[in-house]
């Protein structure tokens, strides 16, 4: 039998044994003598929701494609393994040789949230690794991040050796080439990381300084420590994503995970320009795949999984340039008995309501909207370009077709937003309601329409035109949600009408973490020496100790997440190039404040500053 | 075209609950690429069932599934299509067609064979000098053993005697290794477990851990007790 690191005794009393044994249908064997790197690819959260996520997918497929490379895979222990970890004083392992992971060339991480930044502390602490880059020695793992925070990695500078900036495809060729030559030569970590500095994309933040201005301790300045090591790192992203490394196969978890499905990925970047969506800023440009590898790779994928359903991954599925041909080539010729095709991030128009109709099923599934703003005047403030017209007619049509329940999500505490933008949610979700009742006669309706309501409190993010912008008080928040729903009682469709709002807490503490600078990191090593981790999971997450670790090192949320930044100050994710400029940013900023609509990328070119990528929707025709 | 699949779920495989078996299975007859049958209407599944789910913890080389197919695959071929899509610890043993008048898997148990040992062999139960002729008080020359059930409506008071076959006890390097036939499925499906415990408490070990055994299911049957029948040996390879 496999060899296991955990004892039977600790498996038969946690909580699903099953996802730490490994052995899972199309995970990777190697024999860890047969390579010079060993890789540990850690999701700082529960394996199901590490499992479905498709840029671990990616890169672990990547690197186990090398020779010289094993690629293992790392989840956070839930609380009660964390606990008898501790206890027994058991070492973090890999699922794959079940070793541990203090003895591995690498600890890679992706930071896909910023609540997980506790959960990267746990994994470090149960690895047995120093949490603090300045105390790990020679031949301590090499502690690597990548992922969407990473744009803004100054939170955890302290705690990580290498932060990778961008899609992981382009720069881990040459960084691992680089790891093989220092550890041939005799490893010395302080060369490498210095080395490391100067491939593009990655970023070395013990290398840095930053000194802040006495007067309003905002960023003074903030320079490498040595000459060679570069000033600006640029954000790498795939040119040609047809080329680019795509699993064929997939891991199929026995814990059923979040995603239990074949995912499949048509473009990365998304043309729409919301200013308050970071994604759509920092995935740019939108880069395609071409309809015809990714038939086969539908095909291919679902022959090697055995799943049941497959799923188009994009920002804007409705903007890929053949979803029409791909839709069809799915149904027709790809799908056999019992799988069907999901396609989350649709506009809902007349030609997204008939492919869907095509492929689901009408009588149960609810129809998602995401109008983000009640108000005309707000959903032009964030870029939304949907007008109360599209949103009618995209329910009427889908009302036409069956639906008859209806998820529309809003945002809460967007930039110039006043009572009115608020209550103009409510009355949205009633006239839609109204369009139901309207559209479809009587005797057809199965009872009363279901229009769910739910917003989510706005986080400013970097690299966003709202990346200026103040936040409110928990207790604002609250108050807003009150506003929507006070209105909501004075429809007239009312008992069609649900609404759920999201806690406030966590969302002033991520908007902490998003724009907060390197002054946070003692901050977040105490409350996790408090006891919190898993912050992203409700049960868990503790304010308490989190006020108290700021107000023990002198954390002002006030100043990371109230105030309204001036549109100079240096930012701490400044020494970031994303491609996308300052310049655009600002010009955006100002048309949001005048809530003045930019065009989409296929209608226009804004100049963003992401052409001189050289590749993806700014080179093609439009 | 019922096909009756035997397997075994060893090793690591025991802390891979029965519900995650079903999936992983539905997924693996679909990458073996069998005509499975589905079920219509408007959430179709393949039509498969198990026989008796096995805990977690515990190991089998006995376990079965039926499934239906819509047209016929040479049982060596099913066989080794479906293996190509095992994991360490899963390995399909036959594949048999069924006769049309055969009963499911899941209503069809009555029995099930298991061996028991002791995970550690510091166990008190290993120290017991005695032990055999316990077993033979407690056992043969018993005419009821009675018992207090828990189930999930409350406790009731249990005969296991006419439920318990076979209870053969052989001692190997001083370690007690059990070989029992109980009666299993739908009406009075007896877990070893329980048995184990009321046989330490016979022999005076009232101190008693569930997970201190090391349980393997050996095979599970059909029919009467004098006269039961594999549900392995039901069925021809085509």
């Amino acid at each position: 039998m496999k060899k296991l690191a955990l004892s039977d005794d600790i498996l038969m009393q946690i909580d699903k044994p099953a996802r730490y044994i490994g052995n899972e249908f199309n995970s990777v064997k190697k024999n860890p003598a047969d390579v010079d790197i060993r890789f540990a690819m850690c999701f700082p959260d529960v394996y199901e929701v590490g499992m479905s996520h498709l840029g671990i997918a990616i890169l672990y497929d990547m690197l186990n494609k090398r020779e010289d490379t094993y690629c293992e895979r790392v989840y956070s222990p839930w609380p009660d393994l964390h606990n008898l970890m501790k206890e027994r004083n058991i070492p973090l392992f890999a699922l794959e040789s079940q070793d541990a992971i203090r003895d591995f060339d690498f600890i890679g991480m992706t930071l896909q949230y910023e609540m997980c930044y506790t959960n990267i502390l746990q994994i470090l602490d149960l690895a047995q690794v120093s949490l603090l880059t300045a105390e790990r020695k020679n031949d301590d793992p090499i502690v690597i991040v990548g992922g969407p925070c990473a744009t803004n990695p100054e939170p955890i500078a302290d705690f990580v050796d290498l932060v990778y900036v961008g899609e992981g495809e382009t720069s881990y060729p040459k960084l691992l080439e680089l790891y093989k030559e220092h550890k041939k030569a005799g490893f010395d970590r302080a060369a490498f990381l210095r080395a490391a500095s100067k491939i593009p994309g990655i970023y070395v933040p013990s290398l840095y300084e930053v000194t802040y201005k006495e007067s309003d301790s905002t960023i003074e300045s903030f320079k490498p420590i040595y000459d060679d090591v570069p000033a600006v790192i640029e954000r790498q992203v795939v040119k040609d994503m047809d080329s680019s490394s795509y699993p064929t196969k997939m891991l199929i978890p026995f814990v059923r995970a979040i995603q239990d499905r074949v995912v499949l990925e048509i473009q990365r970047g998304c043309i729409r320009g919301c200013r308050f969506c970071q994604a759509g800023m920092i995935y740019r440009p939108n880069r395609e795949k071409s309809v015809d590898i990714l038939k086969e790779q539908a095909k291919e994928l679902l022959a090697s999984t055995g799943h049941e359903e497959i799923s188009l991954s994009s920002l804007s599925s409705s903007d890929y340039h053949a979803l029409g041909e791909l839709m069809d080539f799915l149904i027709d010729d790809c799908l056999s008995e019992g799988v069907n095709v999901s396609l989350p991030s649709l506009r809902i128009d007349a030609f997204s309501l008939d492919v869907m109709s095509k492929v689901q099923d009408v009588r149960k599934s609810s129809i998602t909207f995401a109008p983000e703003a009640g108000s005309q005047r707000m959903r032009n403030v964030i870029n939304k370009g949907l007008t109360v017209e599209d949103i009618i007619g995209g329910a009427t049509l889908a009302f036409k077709g069956g639906w008859n329940k209806v998820k529309l999500y809003f945002m809460l505490g967007l930039p110039s937003e006043t009572d009115e933008d608020m209550q103009a949610i409510p009355r949205l979700a009633n006239d839609i309601a109204a369009a139901y009742y309207d559209t479809v006669p009587k005797e057809q309706r199965q009872g009363r329409c279901q229009i769910t309501i739910s917003t989510s409190f706005f986080v400013p993010k970097p690299f966003t035109p709202f990346q200026w912008a103040p936040m409110y008080e928990a207790g604002e928040y609250l108050r807003r949600a009150k506003v929507v729903n006070d209105e909501m009682k004075a429809q007239l469709n009312q008992k069609s009408l649900k609404y759920n709002w999201h806690h406030s807490d966590v969302t002033v503490l991520e908007g902490v973490f998003a724009r907060g600078d390197r002054r946070l990191c003692p901050a977040i090593l105490d409350a996790y020496k408090n006891g919190c981790f898993f912050d992203a999971w409700g049960d868990f997450f503790d304010f308490d100790k989190w006020l108290a670790a700021f107000e023990k090192n002198n954390i002002s949320i006030d100043f990371y997440a109230y105030r309204q930044r001036d549109l100079d100050e240096i930012l701490p994710w400044d020494f970031i190039n994303c491609h996308v400029t300052k310049d655009f940013l600002k010009r955006e900023w100002n048309n949001a404040m005048n809530a003045k609509v930019t065009p989409n990328c296929k209608m226009n070119c804004n100049g963003c500053g992401a052409g001189i990528i050289g590749s993806g929707v700014c080179h093609n025709a439009r | 075209m019922r096909v009756r699949v035997k397997f075994e779920k060893t090793g690591i495989m025991r802390y891979v609950g029965h519900l995650d078996l079903m999936r992983f299975f539905q997924k693996a007859v679909k990458r073996s690429e069998l005509p499975i049958r589905y079920s219509e209407g408007f959430n179709p599944h393949q039509i498969m069932s198990f026989a008796s789910p096995l805990g977690v913890g515990l190991t089998s080389v006995g376990e079965y599934m039926d499934i239906d197919l819509k047209s016929e695959v040479a049982s060596v071929d099913g066989l080794s299509r479906l293996n190509e899509n095992m994991v360490e610890g899963l390995a399909i043993t036959s594949f048999k067609y069924l006769p049309d008048d055969a009963e499911k898997c899941m209503s069809a148990v009555t029995a099930a064979s298991y061996v028991v040992t002791y995970k550690d062999t510091n166990d008190d139960a290993c120290y017991i000098d005695n032990i055999a002729d316990l077993k033979v008080k407690f056992f043969d020359e018993a005419h009821e053993i009675n018992i207090v059930k828990k189930t999930k409506k409350g406790e009731r008071e249990l005969d296991l005697k006419p439920l318990i076959y076979r209870f053969n006890l052989e001692i190997v390097d001083g370690v007690p290794i059990y070989d029992l036939l109980l009666s299993s499925g739908s009406t009075d499906n007896i877990k070893p477990e329980l048995v184990i415990k009321a046989f330490h408490e016979f022999i005076g070990l009232p101190e008693f851990d569930d997970l201190s055994l090391d349980i393997q299911r050996i095979d599970m049957f059909t029919g009467e007790p004098d006269s039961l029948i594999s549900l392995g040996d039901i069925g021809d390879e085509h």
